[in-house]
């Protein structure tokens, strides 16, 4: 006896190569490496536009998964499944949250924002990256609970 | 020099809390625990009838990749088990029970028995041997030894 999901794909949605988002967060996870070791604003800037790119456009139009296409998924096997882009989105929107908001306390003068704002983002996308666990999908759930707590 | 070498060495500290946090993530995810005395669900409140061994119950919500993968495995492992049901909610849905389940990540999976009573639950997408033996918690019965 079985179920049927509640949440299959809808009608039209086309499914995304679940190694795409993979391969986006491990060069995050460079990026943001590069910008805890430099401290450069400009790095996190460039961190801050790709996510809100994959934020408003989903998470193949961003240029990291350009590269996906055209230099690593030709030397790979067809997938073996597709993936729903809806979850990887949603992440792309929670790290724009996490360095847009780094940025805008950088911008004030806060010392140390651009730091902790990428450190922060840098263990998401590492968990994505090297463990496929997406982080900020988990925060989904906390964030309806606590919407509608009140 | 002396400002290269402590952010090499804060990098260093976040790769490691990095790799530490998805370790323990690895180890604990599917596995089930027994739940002593939990909550009892009814048909009703699930929308389904209860499965007349046990009913597998998956809290699933949209932005949730990993909640597919659940749903592959348990409805397997309830097809070749016999009077096991695997059912399937919105977490978002079903809020009211998000709450008083203290369900706080998806995929989560509850183990009810005949009678609808939680007797375990696990997080995280569980191999179909974990599920196997979640499910013989719900067939043993209650004050045995598990």
């Amino acid at each position: 006896m079985t179920g049927t999901s509640p949440l299959a794909h809808p009608q039209g949605l086309a499914g995304i190569d679940p190694r795409g988002p993979r391969f986006v967060a491990a060069v995050t996870a460079v990026v943001l490496a590069l910008t805890v070791l430099t401290g450069s604003v400009w790095l996190l800037l460039v961190q801050v536009l790709v996510f809100a790119l994959g934020t408003v456009l989903g998470i193949s139009r961003t240029p990291y998964s350009d590269a996906f296409r055209r230099l690593v998924r030709p030397r790979l096997a067809p997938p073996a499944e597709l993936e729903d882009p809806r979850p990887p989105r949603f992440a792309q929107g929670v790290g724009l949250a996490v360095t847009g908001i780094a940025l805008l306390l950088a911008w004030v003068g806060v010392g140390g924002a651009v730091e902790v704002g990428a450190g922060l983002a840098l263990i998401a996308a590492l968990l994505n990256a090297v463990f496929g666990l997406c982080l900020g999908c988990e925060l989904y759930l906390l964030l309806v609970r606590a919407r509608t707590a009140a | 020099m002396d400002t290269l070498l402590l952010r090499g060495v804060a990098l260093g500290l976040i790769v490691a809390l990095a790799v530490a946090v998805g370790l323990w993530r690895r180890r604990r995810d599917g596995q089930a625990r027994a739940v002593p005395a939990g909550d009892l669900l009814t048909a009703e409140q699930l929308g389904t009838t209860l499965g007349p061994v046990a009913t597998l119950v998956q809290f699933s919500s949209a932005v949730c990749a990993p909640c597919r993968a659940a749903h592959r495995v348990l409805s397997a492992v309830a097809q070749r088990s016999h009077g096991v049901r695997h059912v399937d909610l919105d977490a978002e849905q079903h809020l009211e029970l998000v709450r008083r389940l203290e369900v706080m990540r998806t995929p989560t999976v509850l183990v009810l028995d005949d009678g609808g009573r939680v007797v375990a639950r696990s997080s995280g997408v569980p191999s179909p041997a974990q599920v196997t033996q979640a499910l013989a918690l719900a067939s043993a019965r209650p004050g045995q030894e598990l």
